[in-house]
């Protein structure tokens, strides 16, 4: 989908939250459920190709982790992984209550320590 | 050039790294806008449509806006990637409508339905839809602000959508089933698309419509019409 989009709204996000330190961090890690239709490749080609065009991406690194989706149901109060899209418990029962697997988000960054 | 980079990262001896474990989400901006725009619509029922290219979202809205002329006051706003031809469409048969061209985008986001609200009068209003750009995927992570999504899916696009684009289905309240007067001549089961759906989505509404010969809109008028009411009896009681 809109790659390039999501790389620059991960460099606003770091640039809002770490104002000054921008420049200091290293590493970036992305959480992106199953349910985000990102793919972690194109991802990292997007940040390729914008770091031609913003030499301050140059010395940072982006790693992808892909996050399963785990919903709960509410009969036998377990939550349990979502394989195949079919949010149906082992136990039978249809529940639409996403614990994990829609989020897309910045979970871990890594600065050089000053 | 990217070949001679070495991170700083790997460059680094161990333990003079700093780690910030936190939560930043990435679509925070798109879901603030979202947000905005609920606060803003309080009283009319706003209608994310969503679907395929080719799906009959345009003929459905015209129909339907022909069919509640007289009971609701409905609003559209369009998206595509280019032209102002769909409308155009909706203004042919009265409904007033205001194109949103994307630019290329393959989505509508939050922010260009709060700037499109500033050129369209929505004054006595009841009804606004929103008829998303033709695309099963990115639509499906964007709040516009909707107090539900409707998804369609044409008979003649096979029954097996919702499992191959399982988040919009999961993030729709109902999905419609078009084209149903074509459903003689396509390998479509209304069964096993109904159950792939609910397999994703155990809440999920279908009503089977066909845009042309009018079946199943009534259903789909009487589902719009309860809606229109309920967020109206809503907004009063929040009011009082």
């Amino acid at each position: 989908m809109h790659e390039i989009s999501v790389i620059r709204t991960i460099v606003s996000t770091l640039k809002e939250k770490y104002e000054g330190n921008f420049d200091k961090i290293t590493k970036v890690e992305i959480e992106a459920g199953l349910l985000s239709n990102i793919q972690p490749v194109l991802i990292q080609n997007a940040f390729e190709a914008l770091r031609l065009e913003l030499p301050e991406l140059m010395e940072l690194e982006l790693e992808v982790k892909v996050l399963p989706i785990i919903a709960r149901c509410n009969k036998c109060n377990e939550n349990f992984e979502v394989k195949y899209h079919r949010f149906i418990c082992p136990c039978g029962e249809p529940t639409k209550e996403v614990i994990q697997g829609d989020e897309l988000q910045i979970s871990k960054v890594e600065f050089i320590k000053t | 050039m990217s070949d001679l980079r070495t991170p700083k990262s790997n460059r680094m001896p161990a333990g003079s790294v700093q780690c910030d474990n936190t939560t930043l989400n990435l679509l925070k901006a798109n879901d603030f806008v979202a947000k905005a725009i609920k606060d803003k619509l309080p009283n009319l029922l706003v209608v994310n449509v969503c679907s395929s290219p080719g799906s009959g979202k345009t003929t459905l809205m015209q129909e339907t806006g022909k069919l509640l002329r007289d009971r609701l006051n409905i609003a559209v706003l369009v998206g595509d990637p280019e032209t102002d031809r769909d409308a155009v469409r909706m203004k042919e048969v009265g409904i007033n409508a205001l194109q949103i061209v994307t630019g290329g985008m393959c989505h509508i986001e939050a922010q260009m339905i709060l700037q499109a609200l500033d050129h369209i009068d929505l004054t006595d209003t009841d009804l606004l839809f929103i008829e998303n750009v033709g695309n099963l995927v990115c639509p499906a992570a964007f709040d516009l602000g909707e107090d539900y999504r409707v998804t369609l899916i044409a008979s003649t696009e096979g029954d097996d959508k919702p499992k191959k684009y399982p988040r919009m289905f999961l993030t729709s309240e109902l999905m419609l089933v078009s084209k149903s007067d074509l459903l003689p001549y396509v390998p479509f089961s209304i069964e096993a698309v109904t159950k792939d759906a609910r397999e994703v989505n155990p809440t999920l509404e279908v009503i089977t419509i066909s845009s042309l010969k009018g079946e199943g809109l009534d259903r789909w008028c009487d589902w719009l019409i309860e809606k229109v009411e309920e967020k109206k009896a809503k907004n009063q009681v929040a009011q009082e």
